[in-house]
């Protein structure tokens, strides 16, 4: 078995990871927010649908890491095709996932505490619900940044020849 | 009307006192003044506080609401869809007085229906008391004293229930090695089970006190005392138990007879509302003896015809003046029918303050693409816009923001499908699976009118950066249009002209750079010469941001310190325009994790079960994208206008216009004569 036979594994490592660590993330973060948002609608059921937008803000990181995770396997041949790669291009693949694998579950998290803030300020100010959004939405957008460089890491490196 | 804040008219209404209520009523029904705390306070004006009256509708308005919601546990109302379709019911003036007359009537029946309720829950509650009664008498049936009997004359009887199962013969054993000395003794055991025997112990009145030390020993309990025997005791307990089931289904009946009231309860919820409102508003008025004067604002286009409908009904003086300066006009939006939707978003955040221009308009074409862009499916769009569409025109009788919200994403969905037509994406690539799975046709798929940013990521993202420079320079230009309105053009050449000259020059010569142009994908190259007069003027700008950022300055040194920190501000453009690469990212989420559930869909492959399978997994996936991939278009469009946008003109803090109105919620009371 020569080494290049362990570009598939890193490759497949880097993307099971993005879409694991990001689902781990994502699913703290929508149990915390889900709970600030459950207790809000104890006290005032009408609040549900602005709360239930809040507490899915931080579900996103999940649906991030899922795509990296599956454009990464379509390109390596896991899906079908040839998963032949070589242990640089697997090596490459693995750091293209590592934005979406790091900043994914720590920015899902923050972004759920601020969420929790957020249902917070609905359930004492509903009619400011427009700027409750805003708060969380600003931590994502590190996250959408990390899964902008991934994905372009991703098209660019199937593209080199090594 | 293009784009605009109304104008508001200040009115003060004066008038004799006798009119007060007629007036006030005209002015709810008509539901275009806001009233403010009159500022009249002297010897001859002065202030009622009214507010203890206005409580007292309240509470009667949360009686009546209480009643309903009593009702409508026992005989459902209608579904809430169907008061959607149907709207508010519309009430004359003579069904309305004569429902006003009965209206002591009405709140009696309120209070029955709620007492009705009380009743029915204590009586329910009363229920499993009696059965457990009856259940601790079960053990006792056999035994045929009163259980509360406690002897005759010359004997002793003791009855109760000793923990665990004992029998007849230890128990004597017991009873026998505590006392002894007394023979006079019988015991009989009435029922046993694991948990307790129930015992029964007559003996001499004088050796009472000696057994009963005794069994109190052994752990004896007292039974649950009856004054008949058990059997007929539990046959009480029985009839009274059927007697309370039967109460309860009395009052059940009860309750649902009143369901013909339901009207009447719904009546005098909105009524006892809207005095409550009435009353509030009286607290504001300034009142003499005879007279009285209502101030606030009403739309300018308004003005006039309060004025004359006013006049020509009562003795009264409406006088209307523009407000000034310092008041605080409240703020009224309004706009066609393609920037109206936006309202509620740019209420969201803010109404414009004072002086400020309405950004409706623009917020709405950007509003429109930057969803489209994000979600960017033409089944998608073409489901929001059936959607909105069916239920905007079944819906009679929305809240005015839910309307506009509807309104908002019918025009997001048409904007979702042609980016989805342009992009080639309908249910991602649901056209190309379908034909290759079920018809082993893999050259038909659906073409991308312009091109699939899946396959050139970097021209989707060019794309999006133009989209978001051309957002910001538009901002930008707003606040250009704000100074120039005000005469401030020096203010809008220093912050506004240099910056377009800065960041635009800036992002002009990088395309006389072949490795950006390649880098983006493009095919044009500025020719170099053409690119550093570019450059020149991005550092022109700069220079001019270093010159005249720190302009409130006097000092010359400080002046060009704000100058540095002002110039510094280009790195605030760079993570502005960064910041549109969301577009590139949500849009392409859309699209892969589509094509992801068309992948799973279509695995089992061509046959029977595969197409169950795979309508079942279309079905459900492409629900729960729409739903999510919808949501984070709207929060990130929302983010992009709220931080990228208005971050460059639009500050808000305007108060919204909140007309003195029934805020009814089953009726509309109709005003005859509407203005």
């Amino acid at each position: 078995m020569s080494m290049n036979s362990f570009g598939i594994f890193f490759a497949l490592l880097g993307a099971v990871l993005a879409a694991l660590l990001s689902g781990i993330g994502s699913a703290k973060g929508v149990g915390m927010a889900g709970q600030a948002a459950a207790g809000v609608c104890t006290e005032d059921p009408s609040k549900f649908s602005k709360v239930l937008i809040l507490q899915l803000l931080p579900g996103t990181q999940g649906i991030y890491g899922l795509l990296i995770a599956f454009l990464t396997m379509t390109q390596i041949g896991v899906m079908g095709g040839n998963p032949d790669i070589s242990l640089v291009k697997g090596l490459l693949y693995f750091a293209a996932c590592l934005p979406m694998i790091v900043v994914g579950p720590v920015s899902a998290i923050h972004q759920a505490k601020a969420a929790v803030a957020s249902i917070n300020m609905v359930a004492k100010k509903p009619e400011q619900f427009g700027k409750a959004m805003i708060f969380p939405a600003m931590v994502e957008t590190y996250a959408i940044l990390a899964l902008l460089i991934s994905i372009l890491a991703i098209y660019g490196i199937s593209a080199i020849k090594i | 009307m293009f784009m605009a804040v109304l104008p508001m008219k200040q009115v003060a209404i004066c008038a004799l006192k006798k009119d007060r209520k007629p007036i006030l009523e005209l002015l709810q029904r008509l539901g275009t003044v806001q009233v403010e705390d009159g500022d009249l306070n002297d010897e001859v004006f002065s202030k009622q506080d009214r507010s203890e009256a206005e409580a007292l509708f309240q509470k009667n308005a949360q009686i009546a609401a209480h009643a309903l919601d009593v009702l409508n546990a026992y005989v459902p109302a209608e579904s809430s869809l169907a008061v959607l379709k149907r709207g508010r019911k519309a009430v004359t003036i003579e069904e309305y007085n004569a429902r006003v007359q009965k209206r002591e009537q009405i709140m009696g029946e309120c209070r029955k229906i709620i007492a009705l309720e009380k009743e029915h829950s204590e009586t329910v509650a009363a229920i499993p008391k009696v059965e457990s009664q009856i259940v601790a008498l079960e053990p006792w049936l056999s035994y045929d004293l009163p259980l509360d009997c406690t002897g005759t004359r010359d004997t002793a009887i003791f009855t109760g229930t000793l923990p665990g199962e004992v029998t007849l013969e230890n128990f004597c054993k017991k009873l026998a090695e505590y006392i002894p000395q007394t023979e006079k003794v019988d015991e009989q055991i009435i029922s046993t089970s694991p948990q307790q025997t129930c015992i029964f112990v007559v003996c001499a009145r004088s050796d009472a006190a000696a057994v009963e030390d005794t069994l109190r020993k052994m752990e004896f309990a007292k039974p649950p005392m009856t004054s008949v025997n058990p059997a007929e005791a539990a046959k009480g307990l029985k009839q009274k138990k059927e007697q309370l089931s039967q109460h309860v289904e009395e009052l059940e009946q009860q309750i649902k007879s009143c369901a013909s009231q339901r009207a009447d309860f719904e009546f005098a919820v909105d009524y006892f509302r809207a005095r409550a409102e009435k009353y509030s508003v009286i607290s504001r008025l300034s009142q003499s003896r005879c007279t009285f004067v209502l101030k606030g604002y009403t739309p300018e286009k308004d003005a006039k015809k309060l004025k004359d409908t006013l006049e020509s009904r009562f003795d009264v003086i409406v006088e209307s003046t523009e407000p000034t300066e310092e008041e605080d006009a409240p703020v009224l939006l309004q706009n066609n029918t393609f920037a109206a939707p936006v309202e509620p978003v740019v209420k969201s955040y803010s109404l414009p303050g004072k002086g400020e221009l309405d950004p409706s308009v623009l917020v709405a074409c950007f509003y429109y693409v930057l969803f489209g862009m994000m979600l960017s499916d033409a089944a998608y769009g073409i489901i929001m816009v059936v959607g909105c569409a069916l239920a905007l025109s079944k819906f009679k009788d929305l809240a005015d923001g839910v309307r506009k919200t509807l309104k908002m994403f019918f025009y997001c969905g048409i904007s979702t499908t042609v980016f989805g037509f342009l992009f080639g994406s309908f249910f991602g690539d649901a056209v190309n699976v379908i034909a290759t799975t079920f018809f082993n046709r893999p050259d038909i798929k659906l073409p991308a009118l312009w091109f699939e940013p899946i396959n050139r990521p970097m021209k989707m993202l060019a794309f999006c950066f133009a989209v978001g420079i051309l957002h910001l320079f538009v901002g930008l230009g707003a606040k250009l249009y704000m100074y120039i309105k005000r005469g401030h053009v020096l203010d809008g050449i220093c912050d506004v002209v240099f910056w377009y000259m800065l960041v635009g020059g800036a992002i002009a010569y990088l395309f006389s750079f072949s490795s950006f142009t390649s880098m983006m994908s493009l095919s044009y190259t500025m020719p170099s010469q053409a690119g550093s007069v570019f450059g020149w003027i991005a550092i022109a700008g700069a220079v001019g941001i270093l010159l005249t950022a720190g302009r409130d300055s006097r000092n010359w040194f400080k002046r060009i310190l704000k100058g540095l920190y002002g110039v510094y501000g280009i790195t605030g453009y760079l993570s502005d325009i960064l910041s549109y690469s969301r577009l590139l990212a949500l849009g392409l989420a859309t699209s892969v994790i589509a094509t992801v559930f068309n992948k799973m869909g279509s695995m089992i492959g061509n046959s029977i079960p595969g197409v169950i399978v795979f309508i079942i997994v279309f079905i459900i996936g492409h629900t729960m994208n729409l739903a999510i991939n919808a949501l984070g278009a709207y929060v990130h469009t929302n983010r992009l206008q709220f931080v990228e946008f208005f971050g460059k003109f639009y500050e808000g803090g305007g108060r919204e216009f909140n007309p003195f109105a029934a805020h009814t919620k089953y009726y509309k009371f109709k005003e005859e004569q509407r203005l």
